[in-house]
């Protein structure tokens, strides 16, 4: 497949503004420039496209949200707080072709009436940082950003806010209170940020790899666009894969693509033939997946059928020498590390469920021990404040539901069998 | 109309509600720990997870709006399995130290786990331990047992406006800390201990001394501090005060408090209190009987009425003191002394504005509820800091700013610099001028109104005074927002009343009021100005604010009192004060006040009262007055007697007994006791039997009883008649204020937040949170005179020269610097000059040039 999102990448001076308008860059944006805001919303329609981030959420239905609210200003986010472990997809857009999400941010600030735009870019990047602000300071002198873009009397403004490292600030109202200065933690919904977001205005948060598609989807048109990938959720997908693989890295590929391809035909499959145990297929809160269940279509509607989720696309590949337990608990460790708080099922729940897969993988467990991670797990699932909580109880639920027995074995033998091998 | 179905049982809402408070009204009672009354919802604890069909997830009621058609459970077998693993994970971090916990008893997690918690918990590894912090004077903060339900903090932000405290660190680490770190930087209010649902922040006034179950009874009464006069419930156990708490949703303050009001209690149970009566013999006071001392009282003043004359006898009577209290002084002052020099500290503020806005406006315009002042569009704040001398009024417009009104500022407002939208900083001493320009200003756009032709012509005249284009820098704004609002409300403190042309800033703020037709507030220090008034302890006033000079209501009156009142209106405070130096009076009888602390220029006063013949004072301390005083008697003080207040919304509230004093009478009573033996009878067998006659005599009282009075909406103007007449004649105004004020600093009474003077200044609590007095000055002040906060500075001024350390304040814009009159020998009035308003006779305490020397 041509790529797009990474088109370009091995060029070194691909973040160039020279390079980036070299290769075609920034066209899209004139074209649209010339055709008219409702144009772009009409494409995105056909497109299909659905949010990147996780949830897969038809962007132009998200738009016409905010796009129905009278208020103004709008304010357009993007959510560039990668936090997700195993997820490294957006950095290589942010970094190589940083232009391609500007063009993609003014696109769709065009679109939905929106002169103001952040990218709110986790605090761990900080290379990303100084490229992102190098690209968008070429971008204002080359005149594609500022109050007179292109000569068309069309605004919009850029920048970047840093976050602190939070992994909370990437669900998309902890961003919101996070822009506005206050401690990132999830907002009651409704009202929606498409109505009453940043500083109580219509507000559309993005994530990196969304907004890049615009002008892609500007380009090709949103039929043609349509008919990439899935069907029902269409367009090239990115997929960071880590872990036992031949050749890590992040890939372009359709969406719908079935993760045992992924694996083995364009990661060159398990490192050193070792023997494939378990597969996380969308980031660390999707729940992981046995070998025998990964001939499944990565996308938004196939993989909760496949019992997991497509998540954030990342792919973590873990062979026969990880023990299960001890990635549950390092999950649970990450988690409780990165629960805002805010609501009691999480804040206790996550600090508990580690506390329990600790001693069971240190050789404390006792009787018992699984029934209490799985009420834990179940009191805390569908009741957390945000999805955060809800992740950390659904990746302990699928650990037990596809080893248990390893989880047994830990109690019964009073240790970790592969603990010499860490 | 929305209906749903909650529990099988159908709920009409008359407007949108979330489930929570839908089923609330419908008597379902639904477990909340995050959730409270004052607060918006914040959705943290899930406890009050429902089910709702057709959602496939269970929802938290507080969070979740109300829809037509919705159809709720609140208990299933479900949903207590999740409220028992919500309470489990509570408790797994919880230190479970009920035996020891002050909360237990009232605590909402230990009343959770009751009724819908486990009965042993799974958890076995170590609980989170955080030590108890008691860094802070007043709070104890306790993070093992905070449950993260973030109530201190909401009530802090979104409710006080204060922001001191926040939660700090991430999921099971967060704890609420205090940005101040240890002891909190804050307004301590207390609001925070109001809404903590466990022991997680406790106030160290009661800290381990009772049991919330062990309280003997709980009075709702009404607070003594200032004239808001919030409502609150004093907890007693072994007839002592253990405990003031608010109650949500009653009274004027619907639940808050301020830190006078929560904190400032102990001064009743001051060692200094004053246990018999004092008669001063060979120069020295010394205890006495009761009978001796009213024998004394009766026989000296009887002595002189008699040779000199009623007129030679004057009173000051007490903003501290019941409507009953000061209705009997002034009966008391008029029939058995024969004379209408009675008058109160007031003077120096609230009584000299208030009769001045009403001769220009008509009885009863500064009487507006306070509660409107959330929906104003915009309000406008001239003379003083509201939130710090009538802090629950002053959270109003706290409020009011966050609804969106706009709030512009004349002067200094320390309580409202992150809420105002415009302020304008007069040049010092020149606020008249700017009100008088503001004034002209408005009426340039709005033109005449034509309903009062004496303001009318007043306005006019100021027309021509101010025509060219504003030098104060943001009037024009000002200007602009008041043209633009719909619905404006005026807050006048007192400090430009305290002007020798105060009467200029007064008749500019009524004009204001009129073309705008805006509410007028008027802030009041202490709890009964207001009522003083209405009970008659003016000079040229009777009860009802009836003017004296009308015959009519004089032989009202006199009638009903049984003989003459002496024509003459007598003499202000101030004239008192002075006449009392000329040998004009010879006997003076002051009913809780402490002239020698509370008026400028102390040096004087002390003078004059030195001249007296004769004088009586009646307090609950040993007052700097009082060591003057030929006799002291000793009264009983809030929460010993009941009695009416009325507050600056002209609301008229009972404060109840509810502690037996160990010694003292009530002021009415001693007062009614000489009375009868200076041969005028008056006998009255408790406070409410005054109150009838007041009904009886006073037609603005007309009808009242405790009984209405006591369920608390006694609105003006009651069933009374309000005296609608205005004056005919405009007094002659002054010019511009004449000084020219070029000096480098000005001392001027800083009203602070804590203390309101005699009675903080018992209240251990109040001492804590503010030890010592401090010269507050500006940065620009600081960096001339090369100060840094905590400096010892030397103040002086022609009058006199303290000591005091200075702190500088960020909210002080132009080159006054400012020092509190709270504490003994620290008191500004002791270093103020002042000069006479000749309207409002107020005390113009202006252009005292202070010299601050770095010790």
């Amino acid at each position: 497949m041509e790529k797009f999102l990474l088109k370009n990448i091995e060029n070194p001076d691909s973040a160039d503004i020279n390079e980036y308008v070299k290769a075609g860059g920034y066209k899209n944006l004139s074209k649209v420039l010339e055709s008219g805001p409702k144009e772009v919303v009409e494409e995105v329609k056909k497109s299909g496209l659905r949010g990147r981030g996780g949830a897969g959420f038809p962007t132009a239905m998200k738009w016409s949200f905010a796009m129905a609210d009278p208020k103004f200003p709008k304010y357009l986010m993007c959510n560039a707080d990668e936090g997700e472990p195993g997820t490294f997809k957006d950095r290589p857009i942010l970094e190589k072709n940083p232009h391609l999400l500007i063009e993609g941010m003014v696109i769709s600030g065009y679109a939905l009436g929106s002169e103001y735009g952040y990218i709110y870019l986790r605090g761990e990047y900080p290379e990303a940082n100084d490229i992102l602000n190098a690209a968008i300071r070429q971008a204002y002198e080359k005149n594609y950003l500022g109050d007179n873009i292109n000569g068309k009397g069309v605004r919009f403004h850029l920048s970047v806010h840093q976050g602190a490292g939070a992994y909370i600030c990437g669900e998309e109202t902890a961003l919101i209170e996070s822009i506005e200065g206050k401690k990132g933690q999830p907002r009651n919904k409704p009202p929606f940020p498409v109505n009453v977001g940043a500083w109580s205005m219509p507000t559309i948060v993005n994530n990196v790899e969304t907004l890049s598609n615009l002008p892609y989807i500007i380009e090709i048109g949103g039929e043609a666009y349509s008919r990439i990938g899935s069907s029902e959720c269409p367009g090239p997908k990115l997929f960071s894969v880590s872990g036992h693989v031949e050749r890590p890295g992040v890939y372009e590929l359709p969406m719908g693509i079935s993760l045992k391809d992924i694996i083995y035909n364009h990661a060159g499959g398990i490192k050193d033939n070792a023997k494939l145990k378990a597969v996380i297929p969308g980031g660390i809160s999707t729940p992981v997946l046995p070998p025998d269940s990964i001939d499944c279509a990565m996308d938004f509607v196939s993989m909760p059928k496949a019992g997991s989720m497509l998540g954030s696309g990342a792919v973590i590949v873990m062979d026969d020498s990880v023990c299960m337990v001890r990635v549950a608990y390092r999950a649970l460790k990450f988690f409780e590390h990165e629960s805002c708080g805010k609501c009691v099922p999480c804040r206790e729940g996550t600090d508990w469920l580690r506390k329990v897969l600790e001693r069971i993988e240190y050789g404390k467990g006792t009787e018992g021990d699984i029934e209490l991670l799985s009420d834990i797990a179940e009191i805390m699932s569908g009741k957390t404040f945000c999805p955060l909580g809800d992740g950390a109880a659904g990746v302990v639920t699928a650990m037990i539901k596809h080893f248990r027995d390893e989880f047994e074995e830990h109690i019964k033998n009073r240790k970790c069998s592969l603990a010499d091998s860490y | 109309m929305i209906t749903l179905t909650i529990n099988e049982k159908e709920v009409t809402l008359d407007k949108p509600v979330s489930v929570l408070e839908a089923a609330r009204q419908a008597g379902i009672k639904i477990p909340t720990l995050c959730y409270h009354e004052a607060l918006k919802p914040f959705g943290g604890c899930r406890l009050c997870v429902v089910e709702v069909e057709r959602m496939p997830k269970l929802q938290t009621a507080c969070t979740l709006m109300s829809a037509d058609g919705m159809i709720v459970k609140t208990e299933s077998e479900v949903i207590s399995r999740v409220r028992r693993g919500i309470l489990e994970f509570l408790l797994i971090n919880h230190p479970l130290d009920c035996p020891y916990c002050d909360k237990a008893g009232e605590c909402e997690l230990q009343d959770l786990v009751n009724k819908y918690g486990p009965t042993v918990g799974r958890y076995k590894e170590e609980k989170r331990k955080v030590p108890e912090s008691h860094k802070d004077h007043i709070f104890a903060r306790n993070m093992e047992r905070c449950v993260v339900c973030t109530r201190c903090v909401r009530m802090c932000n979104d409710v006080q406006g204060a922001s001191a405290i926040s939660m700090m660190g991430r999921g099971n680490h967060t704890r609420m800390e205090p940005f101040s770190a240890d002891s909190f930087n804050c307004e301590y209010c207390g609001n925070c201990l109001t809404v903590c649902p466990v022991g997680a922040i406790l106030s160290r006034l009661y800290i381990h001394s009772f049991r919330p179950w062990q309280v003997d009874s709980e009075v709702k009464t009404i607070c003594s501090y200032c004239g808001v006069g919030c409502s609150l419930v004093a907890q007693v156990r072994d007839d002592s005060i253990k405990r003031v708490i608010p109650e949500m949703g009653l009274g004027v303050n619907k639940g808050l408090l301020c830190s006078r009001g929560r904190f400032g209690y102990e001064f009743i149970n001051s060692r200094e209190r004053l246990k018999t009566p004092l008669i001063r013999k060979k120069g020295r006071l010394e205890e006495s009987t009761w009978s001796e001392a009213l024998n004394l009282v009766a026989e000296k003043l009887s002595e002189i009425k008699k040779t000199e004359g009623g007129s030679a006898i004057a009173g000051i009577a007490s903003p501290r003191c019941s409507n009953e209290d000061n209705y009997i002084f002034q009966k008391f002052m008029r029939m058995a002394c024969g004379s209408n020099n009675i008058d109160s500290v007031s003077r120096t503020g609230f009584a000299a504005a208030q009769k001045y806005f009403e001769e220009l406006m008509g009885q009863g315009i500064t009487a507006n509820i306070i509660e409107g002042l959330k929906n104003s569009e915009v309000i406008f704040v001239v003379g003083g800091d509201p939130t710090s001398v009538n802090p629950i009024l002053g959270l109003s417009i706290r409020e009011a700013s966050r609804r969106g009104a706009k709030i512009v500022v004349l002067g200094n407002a320390k309580g409202l610099e992150r809420f105002k939208n415009v302020q304008v900083i007069p040049p010092v001493f020149k606020e008249a001028d700017a009100l008088e320009e503001l004034l002209a200003g408005v009426s340039g756009a709005r033109g005449v109104r034509g309903e009062k032709p004496d303001i009318d012509r007043g306005i006019s005249a100021l027309s021509g005074k101010y025509s060219g284009k504003s030098d104060i820098g943001g009037l024009e704004e000002l200007k602009n927002a008041l043209l633009d609002s719909p619905s404006t409300a005026i807050v006048f403190g007192m400090d430009l009343v305290q002007r020798a042309d105060g009467h200029r800033a007064i008749f500019a703020v009524a004009g204001l009021t009129y073309l705008l037709e805006a509410r007028l507030y008027l802030l009041s220090e202490k709890p009964n100005e207001q009522g003083l008034i209405d009970a008659g302890c003016v000079p040229d006033m009777l009860p009802g604010a009836r003017p004296l000079n009308i015959h009519d209501f004089k032989t009202k009156f006199e009638t009903a009192w049984g003989g003459a009142i002496p024509d003459k209106n007598g003499m202000t405070l101030l004239e008192i004060i002075e006449g009392a130096k000329n040998r004009d009076i010879k006997a003076l009888y002051i009913m809780g006040e402490n002239p020698v602390f509370n008026l400028p220029d102390g040096p004087f006063v002390k003078e004059a009262l030195g001249s007296l013949d004769f004088l009586v004072v009646q307090d609950i301390f040993t007052t700097e007055t009082a060591e003057f005083a030929d006799v002291v008697l000793p009264a009983l003080g809030w929460s010993e007697k009941a009695g009416t207040y009325t507050n600056l919304e002209r609301r008229i509230q009972l404060q109840k007994k509810a502690v037996n004093a160990l010694s003292g009478m009530e002021d009415w009573k001693i007062i009614t006791e000489v009375s009868c033996k200076m041969g005028y009878k008056m006998a009255y067998s408790e406070a409410e039997d005054i109150m009838d006659e007041i009904a009886e005599v006073s037609p603005l009282y007309r009808d009242l009883s405790y009984r209405e009075i006591g369920k608390g909406n006694c609105l003006w103007p009651y069933h009374g008649e309000p005296l609608r007449g205005e004056i005919h004649e405009l007094p002659a105004m002054a010019e511009s204020s004449s000084g020219n004020y070029g000096a480098d600093f000005y001392l001027a009474l800083e009203k602070p937040l804590f203390h309101s003077g005699t009675l903080s200044r018992r209240s251990p609590a109040l001492m804590k949170i503010c030890p010592e007095p401090t010269l507050k000055i500006s940065s620009a002040a600081a960096e001339k005179l090369r100060l840094q906060e905590g400096d010892r500075v030397q103040v002086s001024t022609s009058v006199g020269s303290v000591e005091v350390a200075v702190s500088i304040d960020e909210s002080i814009k132009d080159n006054k610097v400012l020092l509190s009159n709270n504490f003994e020998g620290k008191g500004v009035f002791s270093l103020l000059t002042y000069k006479l308003d000749p309207v409002t006779k107020a005390p113009g305490i202006e252009g005292c040039e202070v010299r601050i020397e770095k010790l």
